[in-house]
Order: C-alpha cells, then structure tokens, then sequence
C-alpha cells in the first residue's frame, strides 16, 4: 500500500475519502474535519485508509505516547498512596493511577507487593483530557490477567512508540507481520524468550542469559532507529544469533 | 519536572549483571568509546562534538574590556555552562542542578587552572584593557558523558577560535576586523582532555576485586554506577586534576590503572582534535593570502553592450 505523505495544514483530497454506507466518516489522529466536507491534516504523517470502517488516520514517527484506553504498556511504578500506584509511562509526564487490587485474583490480604521502580505490564482503563489516567494489571471484564502483571527480572528497552505500535499489530491473514516487523519471530525461531511490548515505547525482553536479551534488544532498537525492512531483518537475525 | 526519571529496578539489576559477565548493553567493550565526531562551524570558535548520542556544542567570543584591579596583566577567561531542556526535559531553564554545577567546576579545574590557555596574551594595555574570553557550552542531547564532550568541545573550540588583531599606539588601541587583519590563533599551553570513569563496585566484602570501571557510560550506565572518577590530562601524560565523586572507596592501584587508561584516550582525543582542525584549515584556506586580499570580483562573462 503506498502512503501519501501529508504536511500540517494541508488538505485531504475529496477523492481518497472512504465511501461508507451511512455516510459517515472517522478521523483519526492527526486530522480535523472542517465543515462542510474538508479534512485538514494537523500533523506531518502519512495516510493511513481503512475502506472498511471509513476510517483514516495520519500515522507519525516522533513525539511522545500518549495514553488510550485499551492500550497495553509497560509502566514504572513511582510511588505508592493509600491503595493506588502512581506509575509513570513516559518520563516527565504526569503520572498514571493503578488500583492495588486491579491484578488477577487480587484480595485486600493477597495482593502483588510492588516498590518504586518495578515494572507493571498493564492496560490503559481509562483516560480523559482533564483526569488521571488509569491503568490495571488485569482485564476487569473477565478477571484474567490476560499476560498482565508485574514484570520480573529481563530488561526494559525503549523504542519509538510508532515502532512499538508496529510490533503490536500481529500477523494478517497472509501469515505475513502487518506492521513489517520480522525480528521477534525470526529470533523466536532459534532461542527461548519472553516479551511484553509497550505502547509507550518500552520493550521488556527477558529470556535465561544476560547476552540473549540484549541482542534481542539491541535487534529491536537497531531496527526502529535504523528502519530496516524486513530482508534487512532477517539478515542481522542471522547474523546476530551466531554469535549466542 | 526537575529530576531525571530513574531507571526501573529491572534496567538497574541487569546492567549490573550485564556488568558482571563482562557485557554492556550496546556490547562495546569496557574501555570503548561511542563513536566521536568533531565538526567545525563556518566561524572561528565553534565546535560541535558527538559522543554516540550525545552532543554539545561550544562557542568562543570575545570583547574587550577592564582586566580585573588585582590581575593586571592577565586577560580574562570565562567558562559557561548551559543545561537546556533541548538536551534532556530533565534540565530546567535558570535552575541550577547539580550536573551543571559539576560540570562548570570540573571543566574551570581542568582547562582554566592549569594554565591552558594563556591569559597573559589575552592582555592589550596593563591595567586598563584587556580581552574577554568567553566560552559557552550548550547540551543539545544528554545521553551520558558530558563531561567528556564538554572538555573536547571546549579544547576544540579554543583551539580553533582566532581572536581579532590589536595595534596599539601609546594610549590608543585598534581592533582590527576580521576583513582588515589576518586574526590571530589563542595561545595554548598544552591540551587537557577530560576522562571519565564510572566505578561498579562489584566486589563481595570477603573477595579484593577491584570493581569495574566503565570509560563512556551512556546515561542508564551513568544513573547505575556507585561513583565516578574524573581525571584530565594532557598526550603527554600530565595531570591536571582528578576528581572523585559519589561515596565509595576506590583503591590506589586501580586509580593508577585508569590514569593510564587514561592517558591512552587522551592521546586519542589529541590526535582527532589535531586532525579535524588540520581538515577544517583545508577546507577554509582559499588559496592563501594573496587570493584574499584580491579586490577583483567574479564577472559574469557577457557580451559588452552594443
């Protein structure tokens, strides 16, 4: 799919909108809809078409995350109040809220005992423009931890959030990575390891040596920053698992 | 928000395992640098150094103005620090934090007094004028080893900074414009080049291993280590000062290991510098004096008219 690339302020041609049966559209990050029918990109970005749900969106490389209910982070506790974490996502920003009990099978009297500093795999709860944002360890609708949880051991590496993204997006129904990112299965092919990507732009990789996880990291930093495609992938793969 | 967030306990307990089997996190090895690069700006005085991620930038000017009452004869030198939020949100515009003050006190330590540059000559009339060196340095990106960069930035930016040239007449003092004289080179005593160890005390109480000691630490190996030693020197070795911070004890003979150590970076550090301002001359010598002071314009050759 070739992607137009859009410049603040400028205009989405009519032509490329979706169709939809009822005709309504939804707009995404990075868009403004200025009635009548014009739609105004307010970022730099590249278009991004769902024909199906009539939905485009701009996608970027820079800036910070920013917090959406449903997503799955990787979050640092700060500090602990009364029965709340306050746990950051970014640096620098302010923090979010994690109920203690909002964990899998979490009792008044049994609950995961966390300190400043540990790491939380989590799900974005709730989040408005004029309140805290919360997080939970847990899926609330069912009560699993769904993978969620206090993060152990392994190490965090940050990345960009757009590649964060990418890495979420799974394989398509061509068995091929939607988001062109090819490192963690073709390294998942050789070696044992665990991960839990971030939103916000922090991977966690632990797998049982020290060596291991840092060319799992160094593999996904490398590509993110340097922007492999997928051939570029699957060659620094290779090259780099001779070495464990 | 003022502080610097800290690293989770994940990233503190791995680097220092990492530490312990011999490996750093971007795999270089322990007394590796990150790759340095050293560019010049189109004036005179201006450096720009990269150490991997991080990056300053120097800037040297001058003016003239009254010596100090109590130093006649000596011109005036003055090193200035600037942390802005574009090098890490971290830093706070107006605010002074302790990294900048380290960094100003160390970089006043190892390149003021011990006589780098040579203020005397920075002296127009005794007592009454004289010029005002002033070098500024900006973090543009924060991600370890300031002190490090800052100290070649500054070494760079001296050495490559020309100041205008006097003509004194009795009383009477011309400063000469770039356009109207040559400029003339800063006179440097020798080169003091900062390096930094960061010490991992990794040894038991029972066991005498020394610890570790890291040359280039980015910023989580930084915010990891238990203390750090500062030590400037010179290619040929000379000392000019060296600085321990943060509590733990470190022992005479592995502060002797990291002199030499040391030493073999400084050597390097002397030999970029040298090399880039030797390219920098190239590029900027436009075929010497006499193409210089040509007064004849480049014509567009055209037909002349009717």
């Amino acid at each position: 799919m070739a992607s137009t690339i859009f410049l603040p302020g400028e205009q989405v041609p009519s032509e490329v909108l979706p169709r939809s049966k009822k005709g309504t559209l939804t707009l995404g990050p990075g868009l403004r809809h200025i009635p009548p029918a014009t739609v105004l990109a307010t970022t730099l970005g590249s278009l991004h078409i769902d024909h199906k749900k009539a939905a485009l969106w701009l996608e970027h490389e820079n800036g910070r995350y920013q917090p959406a209910v449903g997503d799955l982070v990787i979050a640092q506790i700060h500090h602990s109040s009364v029965d709340t974490w306050h746990c950051s996502l970014t640096p620098h920003t302010s923090l979010a809220l994690l109920n203690q009990l909002a964990f899998e099978s979490a009792s008044r009297k049994n609950r995961p005992n966390l300190k400043s500093g540990d790491l939380v795999y989590a799900r974005v709860s709730r989040c408005s423009k004029w309140d805290d944002v919360e997080i939970e360890g847990f899926n609330s609708a069912t009560g699993k931890a769904e993978g969620m949880g206090p993060l152990k051991g392994g190490m965090a590496f940050g990345i960009s959030p757009a590649f964060a993204r990418r890495l979420m997006m799974g394989t398509g129904k061509d068995g091929l990575a939607k988001g062109g990112v090819v490192v963690l299965d073709e390294v998942g092919e050789k070696v044992k390891f665990e991960v839990a990507v971030g939103r916000n732009g922090r991977v966690w990789v632990d797998s049982g040596s020290v060596k291991t996880t840092i060319t799992v990291g160094r593999l996904l930093q490398s590509a993110d920053e340097e922007k492999w495609d997928v051939e570029r992938q699957r060659k620094e793969v290779k090259k780099a698992l001779r070495d464990v | 928000m003022p502080r610097e967030q800290e690293p989770s306990t994940n990233e503190h307990d791995f680097v220092l395992s990492a530490l312990q089997e011999n490996l750093r996190l971007d795999s270089r090895p322990f007394q590796q640098f990150r790759p340095i690069s050293l560019a010049f700006g189109d004036e005179y005085g201006v450096a720009d150094v990269r150490i991997g991620k991080t990056r300053v930038l120097a800037k040297v000017s001058c003016e003239v103005t009254a010596p100090y009452t109590d130093r006649k004869f000596d011109g005036i030198f003055t090193i200035s620090t600037e942390l802005s939020p574009m090098g890490s949100p971290a830093f706070e515009v107006g605010r002074q934090d302790q990294t900048e003050l380290l960094l100003s006190r160390l970089l006043e330590k190892a390149i003021r007094r011990s006589g780098a540059l040579d203020t005397e000559s920075l002296c127009i009339i005794a007592g009454a004028k004289c010029f005002h060196l002033r070098a500024d340095l900006h973090v543009l990106d924060h991600d370890g080893n300031l002190v490090d960069a800052s100290c070649l930035a500054l070494i760079a930016a001296l050495l490559h900074f020309r100041r205008p040239d006097v003509e004194v007449r009795g009383e009477e003092v011309t400063v000469f414009s770039i356009r109207e004289r040559e400029p003339v080179r800063l006179t440097i005593q020798h080169l003091p080049f900062c390096v930094t160890f960061s010490y991992y005390n990794t040894s038991s109480t029972t066991s005498a291993e020394p610890g570790i000691f890291l040359q280039d630490a980015t910023l989580l190996e930084e915010q990891c280590r238990d203390g750090e030693i500062v030590i400037s020197m010179n290619r040929f070795g000379e000392v000019c000062q060296i600085a321990k911070y943060g509590g733990t004890p470190v022992d005479g003979l592995s502060l002797l290991t990291c002199t030499n150590a040391a030493l073999e970076t400084a050597k390097r550090f002397d030999k970029l510098v040298k090399e880039k301002l030797a390219e920098d001359e190239k590029v900027k010598d436009r075929g010497g004096l006499m193409a210089e002071l040509s007064a004849e314009n480049e014509r567009p050759m055209e037909p002349p008219p009717g």
